[in-house]
């Protein structure tokens, strides 16, 4: 097997209680991680043809978490494990999705010769799966289900490697002697009801929050896997692998720091969060539950909620126009179900007997922990609104009658799909990604593009100096600075703007480079790509040669960047031609209607590049909105770069076949869902 | 150093347990050291059959973040392959991290020990002092038998000499002097790959014996007195933003 790879991935099928082996090598001119799990979803799911995609608790719904090959191998935040299935969360339909988690589960698995785990089927009763090193079984899980995520892995942890004493660390597994203590992503309460609303937890702080994957674990009556590896990844060239890092560590402060082996655990890091534990969920969840922060973030961990859909809250408050008189000016930039339902109780809506009764959540205690575990225990025992609750905010607003009047005030402030507000404007390549994928992008990749936006504090360079240095770096798009312009008004938003096909480049270039190296060589996103500089040498960051020095050293094959990023187009074809075969068409690619209104931004401060009248300038863009027909004509120019049909968005032959997808192309055709 | 900071530094101590022998070793561990933990307490002065290292990795347990990139440093730059099983650093962090922080992450690192029992127990020499590399407790691998009495004998817990389970041998933290795997020079005058990848600065090479008491000589506090803020470059004349 080539470098970098374990070399096979466990396929566990839960309905026949089985498992068997899948050569890693079958699948690797897809990558890793979310590419091999795409692709693995085609072959298992879409392929035989007899499921429609369209219900995400359905048996033959096919979970795949898997490693990517930089995993195991000392790189700095490699050790994300990807997951994608179709997801319960989206509205209004469940949709292909992917999703990704950081910790330790990944380096993990690789170590103990799996780069992946594929799950299929559905236990007859609960069960979790028991990996150390070659060694699979699918436990029992009856004495576990029930129990909170961190019980349920104080439990598997002590099953796996008994009880662990200070000074007793070292321990046998298989051959092998290790201090290594198994690592397990689980559901709680949430999850195990199957609902639309549930996350996988791995340790105490991690978490896959979109998509409700959790609900699809439930469904499966799955409540574990655990994995303990004492294996060995080869990788190409270990000199490089050490040099590359401490290059990094040195040159590029913030791309690198903390900089991990196993994953980065958060830019937050992993520990001394107020002399808590954490991680890198814990940071969003910790606006979950404002006033209690990180006491409240726990009680969602140990639950197993996705807090990103049912945030209480955030920091930061917009000014939404249209938002009822109590709330003007008042919506959080990021708002989620905990809010919506403080927001319809203060509209006298909700509350105790009530049109929509708030039974059994306290509400005069919406910002107190107690309220936290009502939430969660009503939802998971779908009790009064917890049942609605379960199936997600739009699906409960809708219940409500109160869809298409908060949908356009932005109360419900969800770009599309029901996925969460995450700065989907301005910048408006995050907001595209949300249409184009199946909600949030989770992609802060051009986030500091800002020109000094975002995390990055006022420019130090002119708007010119920032667009020509990032055109040189985007291969095989590089040469264009247009693609980095951000002008949303008037004509010039066509020609050259957001709406322009200048602009469709920059977004096709991030999905094909996320793709690649954030999704499937599974490096964390907000640690690369790394554009801008922080040291005092200029402004260039080490993206992207960075990234393919980190791949080079592992893999050491022959592919240049311009190689990876192909890969990159492939395996968002891959899941484009999923996406289509579940239904997708240029028409459901629509925002939400507050985002086609004033107050749709909300700028974390700072300005973005814009061309206008043969000039490059700053502006600051807090008043962004989108324009319908802009992104109508913004959508054909995606479509055609993409070599998609532009009256339906499906890909089209000549394209999957450029890509070595024939036999996709030919199922696609047996069902009619070919572009022309 | 603040009276707080010294009650804490002084609980965790007790909390962490990570002690010398005597308090620790099980009777049966003990039984087969030939030279007792005792002597491990001796001072400097007092030991004078071997010479001291020239080289000693202290390190900061409560700045450490347990990302672990140290471990695959050591066994990418000694192995030539990445496994935690046989970095010769081991930070260990109980596994779902529950426990309240400082108390979650044990780092586990040799102290190349002025009396060095893994070394006085080796009954074939292979475990020795390099008289080359300016002393450093090393393992000769073409002379170990895999007795594993260096593991035994070693007075840490947990023990920091590593047992090879590809090879049948036993391995130690060599300070970087045999990392071929690695384009820096190591030993106690060089550069160690552990210390290098620590993006926490959590682990240094001193070149003075620590105190040889207990943990505090070598767990101590390398946090900087302010964390400075990351320097921008100077802002040009700006014709926008
Ligand atoms: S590299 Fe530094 S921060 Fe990371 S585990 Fe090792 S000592 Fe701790
Ligand atoms: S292996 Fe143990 S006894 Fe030997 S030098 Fe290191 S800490 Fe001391």
């Amino acid at each position: 097997m080539a470098y970098g790879y374990a070399g096979k991935i466990l396929l566990v099928d839960l309905t026949a209680k089985t498992t068997s082996t899948i050569d890693t090598a079958k699948y690797a001119e897809f990558g890793g991680g979310v590419g091999i799990g795409a692709a693995i979803f085609w072959d298992l799911a879409v392929a035989p043809g007899d499921w429609d995609l369209q219900d995400a608790f359905d048996p033959r719904n096919v979970i795949s978490l898997m490693s990517g090959p930089l995993a195991a191998t000392g790189v700095p935040g490699g050790g994300r494990t990807s997951v994608c299935a179709i997801a319960p969360e989206t509205f209004p339909t469940p949709l292909f999705h992917r999703t990704s988690f950081g910790g330790r589960f990944a380096t993990m698995l690789k170590l103990a010769g799996w780069d992946g785990v594929v799950v299929r089927g559905k236990a007859d009763r609960p069960v979790w799966i028991n990996i150390i090193d070659d060694k699979v079984v699918i436990e029992d899980a009856k004495a576990l289900w029930g129990m909170n995520t961190y019980e349920t892995q104080g439990q598997i942890s002590t099953m796996v490697a008994g009880r662990t004493r200070f000074g007793d660390e070292w321990h046998q597994a298989g051959d092998a002697y290790t201090t290594a203590r198994p690592q397990i992503v689980c559901i709680g309460p949430v999850g195990e009801s199957a609902t639309r609303v549930a996350a996988l937890i791995h340790g105490s702080g991690v978490s896959a929050r979109t998509g409700g994957f959790g609900g699809v674990f439930g469904s499966k009556n799955l409540k574990a896997i655990s994995v303990l590896g004492t294996g060995s990844i080869k990788v190409a060239d270990p000199k490089a692998i050490v040099d590359t890092r401490i290059w990094h560590a040195q040159n590029f402060s913030r791309g690198a720091a903390p900089g991990t082996a196993a994953c980065m655990p958060c830019v937050n890091n992993d520990r001394r969060r107020d002399s808590f534990h954490g991680g890198e969920s814990m940071c969003a969840d910790e606006y979950w539950f404002m006033g209690e922060r990180m006491k409240g973030a726990e009680v969602a961990m140990k639950w197993g909620i996705c807090t990103w859909a049912t945030k209480f809250g955030g920091a930061m408050e917009v000014n939404m126009p249209n938002a009822a008189a109590p709330f003007k000016g008042k919506v959080p930039m990021e708002p989620g179900m905990g809010w919506y339902i403080k927001y319809l109780y203060e509209l006298g809506v909700l509350g105790p007997g009530k049109k929509i009764d708030s039974h059994p959540l306290p509400m005069d205690q919406w910002d107190k922990l107690v309220f936290r575990e009502v939430f969660c225990d009503a939802i998971a025992r779908r009790i009064g609104i917890g049942a609605d609750l379960a199936e997600g905010i739009l699906e409960a607003a809708k219940k409500w009658g109160r869809l298409e009047e908060d949908l356009n005030s932005g109360a419900l402030r969800l770009p599309a799909y029901g996925a969460s507000w995450h700065h989907s404007l301005p910048g408006v390549d995050w907001a595209y990604g949300y249409i184009f994928m199946s909600g949030d992008p989770m992609w802060h990749g051009f986030f500091s593009l800002s020109g000094g936006g975002g995390f990055g504090g006022p420019a130090t360079y002119t708007a010119e100096e920032l667009v020509e240095m990032m055109a040189a770096k985007v291969v095989p798009f590089n040469g264009d600075p247009l693609m980095f312009s951000n002008c949303w008004k008037g004509e010039e938003a066509r020609k050259t703007g957001v709406y322009s096909e200048h602009k469709a480049k920059m977004v096709a270039w991030a999905r094909h480079y996320a793709g690649f190296y954030n999704e499937s060589m599974s490096i964390c996103e907000m640690m690369l790509p790394s554009f801008i500089g922080r040291s005092a040498d200029g402004i260039a960051g080490p993206s992207p040669d960075l990234e393919y020095r980190y791949y080079r050293a592992v893999m050491g094959d022959k592919k240049t960047f311009a190689d990876t990023m192909e890969t990159g187009r492939k395996i968002w074809n891959m899941e484009r031609a999923i996406r289509v075969m579940a239904g997708r068409h240029r028409d459901h690619e629509q925002f939400a209607p507050f985002m086609y209104m004033p107050g749709a931004t909300f700028a974390m401060g700072g300005s973005k590049p814009v061309y206008q009248d043969g000039k490059w300038s700053f502006e600051n863009q807090n008043d962004l909105y989108l324009d319908r027909e802009g992104v109508e004509a913004f959508k054909t120019h995606f479509y055609k770069l993409e070599g998609w049909d532009p009256a339906t968005g499906w890909p089209t032959r000549k394209t999957l076949e450029g890509l070595g997808m024939k036999k996709i192309a030919d199922v696609m055709a047996s069902k009619g869902k070919l572009g022309s | 150093m603040a009276e707080s900071e010294k009650t804490e530094r002084k609980n965790r101590k007790v909390l962490r347990r990570e002690f010398l022998a005597g308090g620790a070793l099980t009777a049966g561990a003990l039984a087969c050291t030939s030279v007792t933990a005792a002597a491990a307490l001796a001072s400097p002065q007092q030991q004078t059959s071997l010479e001291p290292s020239k080289g000693y990795l202290v390190y900061d347990s409560r700045l450490c973040l347990g990302c672990q990139s140290c471990m695959f440093a050591c066994s990418m730059t000694h192995e030539g392959e990445a496994n935690p099983s046989l970095s010769r650093i081991q930070i260990i962090r109980d596994a779902p991290s529950f426990t309240k922080y400082p108390y979650d992450i044990v780092m586990s690192v040799c102290r190349q020990c002025v009396s060095p029992l893994c070394v006085q127990n080796c009954p074939t020499g292979a475990c020795h002092v390099d008289a080359a590399n300016g002393n450093v407790r090393r393992i000769d691998q073409s002379k170990c038998i895999g007795c594993q009495r260096c593991i035994e004998s070693c007075p840490q817990r947990p023990h920091r000499t590593i047992w090879n389970h590809l090879t049948g041998k036993s391995t130690k933290c060599d300070l970087c002097v045999d990392a071929p795997y690695w384009s820096q020079k190591g030993g106690p005058s060089g550069k160690q790959a552990c210390v290098e990848t620590c993006t926490a600065k959590a682990l240094k090479l001193v070149a003075e014996a620590p105190s040889q008491q207990d943990i505090d000589g070598y767990d101590i506090n390398l946090a900087p007195a302010r964390r400075p803020m990351p320097k921008m470059a100077p802002k040009p004349a700006a014709t926008g933003g």
